[in-house]
């Protein structure tokens, strides 16, 4: 009996050992992807644009020793009737397996976010198995998502990661645009009450310029990848593009900030001081006054004056709440200009209504069906702040006060 | 119902057929032939049984010329101590030369017993069994004309190595001596840190040609009887030629042999045997060799080190959570390796697969078959090392240094992260505590790589259940492998990856030690003077000055 | 019988480990949408009362198994006939959750291994350590119960850390009313994970201490209500009532969601380690119950022999029950929780119990 276990078990080790590695994958036959684009074509089909990684070109290894030499990334294309469908036909062209595991970054050309939406394209990417949801995904502002993909970056050799950090230092330290994932996409797109706003990234300079390594080797590069503003979408479509003020006022009320700047004027002088904020949230409350829907926006903000160029004894308390009231009152006119913008194209960006739903799910079911286009325009939005000026830095008064 | 799922029964009239066949010729079993009474026919019996061995040495001496009674004294040169046996025998017996005359009345054979032999521990022969056994144990051996029994006198000794420190089991702090390869010292060893009557110790011969010595020791009351009887029905069974090394006793005595985990532990420190036996348990000394068995044994015990006792409890307790973090790197860290690099490299962190992808681009060979020989060529460079003369060991270093590290990452053969792997891998399994758990780590280390090289983590996984199940299959002397984290045993936990201090740990292991007593801390002995506490009191008035 | 010890807390143990199971990974309760972590911890209750028919049942024969108590009650007819049918349910549920586990493994990492090569292996893990016995599983599963829970911890302090969790999404509470969540909890949640107990009274008579079985018993559901609630509660949480109910396996993706310092992300092993784990247990202990019901019924000498007919059966049928996961689940709803579900974990032991009780006190009056 043991001897007749034993040679099934063996039996079993070697068919199994023998015939395995289904799904082993060596790491040299991989095309790793950092990035993909998508755009739509003229005849109506998609387009996707694949950055894969050349790994011997970004870490200079021992052997490898061609760091810097060839560029970082390769751009490889194709187009088809279904995302999956291209990129399966890419791989004519590819001389490796696609692996999408490490696709941080989805870009989405403006024309396709424009004209088709982005519902569609999520589902393949949801389904697959490789794709990550904690994929950051933007919108190729202006131009086309695979040029944006084919410039070369400097400083962070790889682009996608360019952009990734780029997206979380500018949310960090401005907070006009904001990392936004797939997963979090999915998340307001099936909300009832709440449409999505994603960040925008464009190119300055010439895009062909920008994909050749003299672009890297400068120390003044010609072409440039940068965040610019955010884009809104109404029933999966972008419908408009914010940015500036505005579109800082729509990451302040989505609670985004963390550190920012906020210039404000100071006795007839425009934007003369700088509040540093170094702590700042935001909270929605939802309340029904008479049947009719509103909502109270109460930021906190606290920090530091970073910068003032004007006579003023900051060493007077009295000033110093004087000074808050100001800031209050500019972030307020920030944030109302943002719900404006909302207002007018008729999309929820802020989330308010989901807000509704969750405090007053009752009251929600009568202003489901329209919130959108009739209750979220005509809503009553309140705007407090809260503004607290801690420390003036490392001076107390500008030197401009003596003289 | 019969026992369910266990089918180890061997039935017992086979087992009665082969020791029945097996004592039939056994070599060098006198059985109890007595002696005959003439000194000549004994010495030619000695000399035709010992094959006229030059190592033999029958020294004959007249104790009454005029009666014709001689003796002779046999014993044999280099395992007995020339000097006594010359001092105290021979020269004993020439100077007391005819004073049986004396005493008329008495027997020769007593007189010799009681006077002449100038020795403590004299034994009377009566058969030839004992006699050779004295013998052969370096004993000599008094024969006496007429008589037809002989006397043994205790003249053990010869040369032996002294007691070292041990070269296995280096500790920083605690004592320095280690058993040597004569029982007689390792006993006395281990008494001289028990001075206690209940230090009982059992001595037995083992191996029909070897006649080893072998002693069962522990303490009575602590230790479990179950255990000590199940230990020397063990020990009794035995019936093999030769017994060379207590490894030889492991194997025969061990209760499950088709696995990688030694089920007995086993050290050449007698401060540990000390310890253990103070946990209850029982101590097998095997003549020839130093290293001493402990059983039975727990999993956990290969993580523990005598010294853990000795320092400071959170050292202790921390050392030990990295040897378990050891153990896990030394069986796990290559198969991780390629599972993470052949099946899921998602998991790897975008930069880090980067870089190890850059390495690997110009490697020829799947990460499995580089893992493969990585490991096998680190295997062969460490058995170069262990069997060559100390001499050449630096060079073997060297080269393999070369080899291995730099020329092979130069020449594109292997990636610098599996070196980096390997190297872990290797030094993790040099840090085991217990050279028995790393050579079996060694070995599962590459059932591991298999698993991993066809299923991905999914092997892994897979094989360390198979590994939970088999370890917590095993028995030692009917103590679960693996307790007491299964089963659980919640108040011997404070001394397993833990090492609490020692006033908290009042019972011994619950399993292991009789169940009579099990107390080893009375009372509360937390050190807790008043003085160090809190702050230190105002003297009082008339103390002062 | 075998002749095995067991104690209270390994008892306790493998209640934990079975109930957790499956039921960790999958969806449960997602029919009462938001409110799924409330109905499970209603069913909880409903548990704990489940348990203690068991555990009645338990009380008047506490040397037999159900197998052996069943013919005493139903005579041996009867009785035959039902620890047979009893038999076919443990051997059809061990397949479904084999089924369950390798449908996980290949949708999100071993997509193009073949279910057949995936099952095969873990039935062999199984079958090893059903041939060492009833008391080294519940030793092992004292080991992984550990880790387990270690890897609970981990991931809950990291998914907290990641600052993933937004309660908010838990909000509104009771939408759609009690009617939904009780609804969710007398045709689902109350058979699976907690009815599923019943399986475990095949292991009761081993148990040392007899005093504690009760209290281990109740702590095991409870808590492990208690950890399914916030599991599904976190997911929800995390993932929105959208996702969380449209994921196959909503704690993979909550953990798949982590994202901390660039490093910490992308931690499917943690959910691996868990599944196995979890399902090992829960087909080991169907597959251990099918096993002692047919030794015992059939009279069996080797009860190990049976080990590898049974485990060929459960291989072949976890892959042969149905041809698409979808079809799979169906079938789990339609089959298995209307029908089987209710029989053989409530409608059968309160009906044995009743028996019991009458037969008890005719007993008593003589």
């Amino acid at each position: 009996m043991k001897r007749k276990s034993f040679i099934l078990v063996l039996y079993f080790g070697c068919f199994l050992t023998l015939t395995g590695c289904w799904s082993q994958k060596e790491l040299t036959d991989l095309a790793i992807i950092s990035a993909m684009g998508i755009d739509l074509t003229e005849n109506g089909e998609y387009a996707s644009t694949l950055q894969i990684i050349n790994p011997s070109n970004v870490a200079g290894g021992l052997q490898g020793g061609g760091a810097g030499q060839g560029p970082p990334v390769s751009i490889y294309t194709a187009t088809g009737s279904s995302i999956i469908e291209m990129n399966q036909r890419a791989s004519k062209k590819l001389p490796r397996r696609r692996y999408y595991a490490h696709t941080n970054v989805l870009v989405i050309g403006e024309e396709l976010a424009r004209k088709e939406g982005i519902t569609g394209i999520l589902d393949a990417i949801e389904r697959h198995q490789e794709f990550r949801m904690t994929a950051v995904i933007i919108i190729a502002h202006g131009v086309k998502a695979s040029d944006l993909l084919k410039v070369l970056t400097p400083v962070d050799k790889i682009p996608a990661n360019k952009i990734i950090k780029n997206l979380r230092f500018t949310e960090e330290q401005w907070g006009e645009v904001f990392t936004l994932n797939l997963q979090d996409v999915k998340k307001d797109m099936t909300a009832v009450g709440k449409s999505p706003v994603i960040s925008g990234f464009s190119i300055e300079g010439d895009p062909v310029q920008g994909s050749k390594m003299e672009n890297v080797q400068t120390s003044d590069p010609e072409t440039t990848l940068s965040a610019t503003g955010l884009a809104i979408f109404k029933e999966g479509k972008l419908v408009d593009w914010i940015d500036g003020k505005t579109a800082r006022g729509t990451v302040l009320i989505l609670d985004k900030i963390k550190n920012t700047g906020i210039s404000f004027d100071w006795k007839d002088k425009k934007d003369v001081g700088t509040f540093q904020v170094i702590r700042m949230n935001s909270k929605n409350i939802a309340t029904m006054k008479k049947g009719k829907p509103k909502i109270t926006v109460e930021v906190k903000a606290e920090g530091y004056l970073s910068e003032i160029r004007t006579a003023v004894n900051l060493t007077d308390p009295k000033i110093l709440i004087e000074m808050e009231d100001t800031i209050e009152k500019t972030i307020k006119e920030e944030i109302l200009l943002a719900v404006e913008e909302g207002k007018k194209v008729k999309s929820d960006i802020f989330g308010f209504g989901q807000v509704f739903h969750q405090n007053h799910p009752k009251e929600w079911q009568k202003l489901k069906a329209e919130w959108h286009d009739v209750h979220f325009p005509e809503l009553t939005v309140d705007v407090n702040v809260e503004v607290y000026i801690r420390r003036t830095g490392l001076r107390n008064n500008p030197s401009v006060l003596k003289q | 119902m019969p026992s369910f799922f266990k089918r180890r029964q061997i039935t017992k009239q086979k087992m009665k057929q082969k020791k029945e066949e097996q004592t039939k010729q056994k070599i060098g079993d006198y059985g109890t032939t007595p002696l005959p009474s003439s000194l000549k026919e004994k010495i030619d019996f000695i000399k035709s049984e010992t094959g006229n061995s030059f190592d033999v040495i029958i020294r004959k001496a007249d104790l009454d010329e005029k009666l014709g009674i001689e003796t002779a004294v046999v014993y044999i040169d280099g395992i007995s101590n020339t000097q006594i046996i010359n001092d105290f025998l021979i020269h004993s017996i020439i100077k007391n030369r005819e004073l049986h005359r004396k005493q008329p009345n008495k027997d020769i054979f007593e007189i010799v017993r009681e006077e002449v032999v100038a020795l403590g521990d004299v034994k009377v022969l009566p058969n030839w069994k004992e006699v050779f056994q004295m013998l052969m144990a370096g004993e000599t051996v008094v024969l006496i004309d007429g008589e037809t029994r002989a006397l043994g006198a205790s003249t053990r000794g010869g040369e032996q190595r002294s007691i070292e420190e041990p070269g296995s089991q280096v500790t920083v702090r605690g004592p320095r001596d280690g058993f040597t390869e004569s029982i007689g010292t390792n006993i006395a060893l281990i008494r001289r840190r028990i001075q206690n009557p209940n230090l009982w110790v059992e001595v037995m011969k083992v191996g029909r040609v070897t006649k080893t010595d072998v002693s069962i020791m522990y303490i009575n009351g602590i230790a479990k009887e179950e255990i000590v009887a199940e230990v020397r029905e063990r020990l009794n069974r035995i019936e093999i030629d030769s017994i060379l090394e207590s490894g030889y006793i492991e194997e025969l005595i061990e209760d499950e042999s088709y696995t990688t985990f030694p089920t007995l532990y086993y050290t050449e420190r007698p401060d540990m045997v000390a310890g253990n036996l103070l946990e209850g348990r029982v101590a097998i000394l095997v003549n020839g060799t130093p290293f001493v068995l402990i059983a039975p044994t727990v999993f956990i015990q290969f993580f523990q080190s005598v010294e853990d006792y000795y320092g400071r409890a959170f050292l202790a307790t921390s050392l030990r959570f990295l040897r378990v973090l050891i153990f896990f790197i030394s069986i796990i860290a290559p198969a991780s390796y390629i599972a993470g690099t052949t099946f899921h490299q998602e998991m790897i962190p975008t930069q880090l697969l980067i870089a190890i992808a850059a390495q690997r681009e110009t490697v020829p060979f799947p990460a499995f078959i580089e893992a493969l020989i990585m490991e096998v060529s680190f295997e062969i460079l460490r058995e170069a090392g262990v069997r060559m003369p100390r001499a050449v060991g630096s060079a073997i270093s060297i080269v393999g240094a070369l080899v291995i590290g730099q020329a092979a990452v130069q020449a594109g053969i292997v990636s610098p992260a599996m070196v980096i792997i390997v190297a872990i891998t290797a030094i993790a399994n040099f840090a085991t505590p217990s050279f028995a758990v790393a050579i079996s780590a060694r070995i599962i280390r590459f059932l591991f790589m298999i698993a991993a090289a066809t299923f991905g983590f999914y092997g892994i996984i897979l094989g360390l259940v198979v590994l939970a199940i088999h370890l917590t299959s095993l028995r030692s002397f009917g103590v679960p492998y693996v307790t007491p984290l299964a089963p659980m045993i919640p108040k011997d936990l404070g001394d397993t990856v833990f090492r609490l201090p020692l006033w908290s740990l009042k019972t011994r292991p619950a399993l292991i030690s009789s169940e009579q007593s099990q107390t080893r801390v009375g009372g509360d002995q937390h050190p807790k003077p008043d003085s160090s506490k809190k702050m230190v009191p105002k003297k009082q008035k008339g103390e002062q000055e | 019988m075998e002749k095995a010890k067991i104690g209270a807390y390994q008892f306790f143990v493998l209640l934990l480990l079975f109930e957790l199971g499956s039921a960790v990974l999958v969806p449960i309760a997602i029919g009462a949408n938001r409110d799924a972590w409330i109905a499970i911890l209603i069913s909880t209750v409903g548990g704990v009362l489940l348990f203690f028919v068991y555990y009645r049942l338990y009380k008047f024969y506490p040397q037999l198994t159900p197998t052996e108590y069943m013919e005493k009650l139903l005579g041996k007819f009867f009785g035959k006939i039902l620890a047979f049918a009893y038999i076919l349910f443990f051997v059809y549920i061990s397949a479904r959750v084999l089924r369950d586990f390798g449908e996980m493994l290949l949708s999100f990492a071993y997509v193009d291994t073949p279910l057949f090569i995936v099952n095969t292996l873990f039935i062999l893990v199984i079958i090893y350590a059903l041939q060492k016995g009833i008391e080294v599983i519940a030793r092992t599963g004292e080991l992984f119960f550990n880790l387990l829970y270690l890897l609970a911890v981990i991931g809950f302090i990291l998914i907290i850390s990641s600052g993933l969790i937004d309660l908010n999404q838990l909000k509104p509470y009771l939408e759609q009313g009690w009617t939904t969540v009780f609804n969710v909890v007398v045709t689902e949640t109350l058979y699976v994970p907690f009815g599923e107990a019943f399986v475990l009274s095949v292991i009761l008579p081993y148990i040392k201490d007899t005093k504690k079985i009760k209290y281990a018993g109740i702590a095991g559901i409870v808590l492990s209500g208690i950890n399914l609630s916030l599991v599904m509660a976190i997911n929800i949480s995390v993932l929105g009532i959208d996702l969380a109910t449209r994921s196959q396996f909503p704690l993979l993706t909550t953990v798949q969601s982590i994202q901390i310092a660039e490093f910490l992300e992308r931690l499917d092993v943690f959910f691996m380690v868990s599944m196995v784990i979890g399902i090992f247990f829960k087909a080991s202990i169907y597959f251990y119950a099918a096993v002692s019901g047919t030794t015992i019924l059939f009279k069996f000498k080797e009860p190990s022999k049976l080990v590898y007919p049974i485990g060929l059966v459960i291989l072949f049928m976890s892959i042969t029950i149905a041809n698409s996961y979808s079809e799979h689940l169906k079938e789990g709803l339609d089959l298995t929780t209307r029908f089987l579900h209710p029989f053989f974990l409530v409608l059968a032991p309160v009906f044995l119990l009743a028996i019991a009780y009458v037969k008890n006190r005719k007993r008593k009056k003589k």
